[in-house]
């Protein structure tokens, strides 16, 4: 159904951006994607709410199909339901890119370089993106905040999929690798398909906030599962990649040894967690545990109750 | 006779560590090896094992590195204890069983007694699990071990004369758990002691990954196949190579998402103390908090 407000001359063949969830957290939806793409759509844009059907792959497929039958797609506009796009100039940026008849798939962060489904290890190209936390009394970080990010746009090697606008040949031409049922690296995968075939995927400086916990994987396993089924789906055949017989004796040794340095640094930032929040944490709780703070609490609360400033 | 040793590249370093926590632990006829070291750690150690071995009476070598600190004043009657097997060829506070690598520590580690003290930040100490008993889980215990962490190791003499520290291997990286496996392959045994140590390290664990790397790719060849576990994972090349990356990949994951964590945690704490400094409850009860602290 077309947003509020939309008008739309009967018989006109005008292009419509159309935004697209699958829904599997109704409330998520609700606070997060549903009052941004309210916010960044056209008067004309379309908005395809469906319940999701399966994994993120069938689910996105379905998004899909029911916007491939559409003639006046201009672009399908993939939003995760804890994604808020922000940015009211998201449908020309949008336009701007997909006027590159060879770009397919436009992203709100991506990146150059990319082995691998953590393409966040790659150079990172992001626009205007935070990330919205819960954790340590809530806050907001730069999305990719421990690295430099490049400002879009570029062209990349893949995009993160939870924002993503499809042209209309991505939307009839390709679909979401279905037998990577686990649910990451869908992305990566279709990115590398859209080059495969000949076409761009591209960044583009789209603001958004992601309502994310801070930790950037939570399913470790299903991960790890991920990134070895899809290093198998395309071991050999990534675009652009050179093709070598790898040994693979050496290749494991190598990335045993790398694994075991990543973690290492893992516990070494962890340790910078604890040594830099520690002081301030100890800190706090002297403050709040003093007889003066006690004392005054009664205070405090009468002042809540008053809604006023004490 | 109970001899120390250490490999000095800082000296301000040695004598702000080791030297007194060798000076503690000494006893009256205890000889202290403080050794200029020029080339790498497997060299320098075995100069002090030479020098070591020509001890009259010599009852254990405690190769200290220049910034480690033993506490313990009581340590020589430790180190005796542990080492009363004659079987045992090595000693250490820090080890781990079911070790694959020169990553010891994502084994499983029985005994971890030491503190990192870190300068950055204003400075701190970390407590390692079996630092305080009282505080130890239930695995942490003293006993055998597969290897033992190298800022402390007590070495018996029939290690001092009959093993060396392996040239080959490297710079640094490695030579602990490959001097115990040399030590297991001769049929001694590697074990734990009740002792402590502060480690006087910076937080950054690896700054620079490649010799680390080079040296786990080295240590895996020289002993795959030689003792059980060793360079060893499941499956076969093929499948170790691609768990091995995925499971590299999720490591930088979480260092990065620590690295969120640590800017949340610090600007959740910021602001509620300025929350707490900026409201008038706390802005007028200062003045007692004052008095209270003049009449400390």
């Amino acid at each position: 159904m077309a947003l509020d407000g939309a008008v739309q001359a009967p018989g006109a063949v005008r292009r419509v951006i159309v935004f697209a969830s699958s829904i599997t957290d109704p409330a998520a939806y609700d606070a997060y994607a549903r009052p941004g793409i309210r916010a960044v759509a056209e008067p004309a844009s379309d908005v395809l709410a469906l319940e999701a059907a399966g994994g993120v792959c069938r689910s996105n497929n379905l998004l899909l199909e029911v916007a491939a039958r559409r003639e006046d797609l201009e672009a399908l506009v993939l939003v995760e339901e804890h994604v808020e796009p922000t940015d009211p100039g998201l449908c020309g940026k949008v336009r701007a890119a997909l006027s590159d008849p060879e770009v397919a798939v436009v992203g709100w962060m991506g990146a150059t370089g990319v082995s691998s489904i953590a393409w966040w290890d790659g150079r990172i190209s992001c626009g205007p993106v935070v990330v919205r936390y819960e954790e340590h009394g809530g806050g907001e970080l730069p999305a990719c905040g421990w690295t430099a990010v490049h400002r879009p746009p570029h062209e990349v090697d893949s995009v993160d999929g939870r924002l993503i606008a499809l042209s209309p040949w991505a939307v009839r031409e390709l679909r979401f690798d279905e037998r990577l049922s686990i649910g990451f690296g869908y992305d990566l995968d279709f990115c590398l398909r859209v080059r495969e075939a000949g076409r761009k995927v591209v960044t583009a400086d789209i603001g958004a906030v992601h309502h994310h916990p801070l930790e950037l994987v939570r399913e470790h396993a299903l991960w790890v599962e991920a990134h070895v089924r899809m290093a198998e789906k395309w071991d050999g055949r990534v675009p652009g990649v050179a093709n070598d017989r790898p040994d693979w004796k050496q290749r494991s040794r190598r990335a045993e040894a790398e694994r075991d340095a990543a973690r290492t640094l893992a516990y070494s930032n962890a340790s910078h967690v604890e040594a830099r929040a520690r002081p301030l944490e100890r800190e706090l709780a002297a403050m709040t545990a003093s007889r003066s703070w006690r004392a005054t609490a009664p205070l405090r609360r009468l002042n809540r109750l008053l809604g006023q400033r004490f | 006779m109970i001899a120390f040793g250490s490999a000095i590249t800082k000296p301000d370093v040695y004598a702000r560590c080791a030297e007194p926590g060798i000076s503690r632990a000494a006893e009256a006829d205890s000889e202290v090896l403080a050794q200029t070291s020029t080339g790498t750690i497997f060299e320098s150690y075995n100069r002090l094992l030479e020098r070591g071995a020509r001890c009259q009476g010599l009852e254990a070598l405690v190769l200290v590195h220049q910034d480690a600190e033993i506490v313990d004043a009581g340590f020589c009657a430790i180190i005796r204890r542990a080492l009363a097997d004659p079987a045992v060829g090595v000693a250490g506070c820090v080890g781990a069983i079911g070790v694959r690598s020169i990553a010891w520590w994502e084994a499983s580690v029985t005994l971890a007694s030491f503190v990192n003290r870190y300068d950055e930040l204003g400075g701190g100490d970390l407590p390692a699990f079996s630092w305080a008993w009282a505080d130890a889980p239930a695995y942490a215990h003293t006993g055998e071990v597969e290897t033992l962490d190298g800022f402390v190791m007590v070495l018996s003499p029939w290690a001092v004369r009959n093993r060396r520290f392996d040239e080959s291997l490297g710079e640094f990286h490695g030579y602990d758990l490959d001097f115990c496996l040399q030590v297991r392959e001769a049929g001694r045994k590697v074990v734990t002691a009740d002792f402590r140590a502060i480690h006087h390290r910076p937080l950054r664990m690896l700054p620079d990954p490649e010799p680390w790397m080079a040296a786990h790719v080295a240590v895996a060849e020289k002993w795959y196949g030689r003792i059980p576990g060793i360079g060893s994972e499941p499956g076969d090349w093929r499948e170790r190579a691609l768990r091995a990356e995925a499971e590299r990949d999720i490591a930088r994951a979480m260092a990065h998402s620590k690295a969120l964590e640590a800017e949340a945690r610090v600007r959740g704490a910021q602001r509620a103390l300025a929350e707490i400094r900026g409201s008038l409850s706390w802005r007028l009860t200062a003045p007692f908090r004052r008095r209270a602290r003049s009449a400390v």
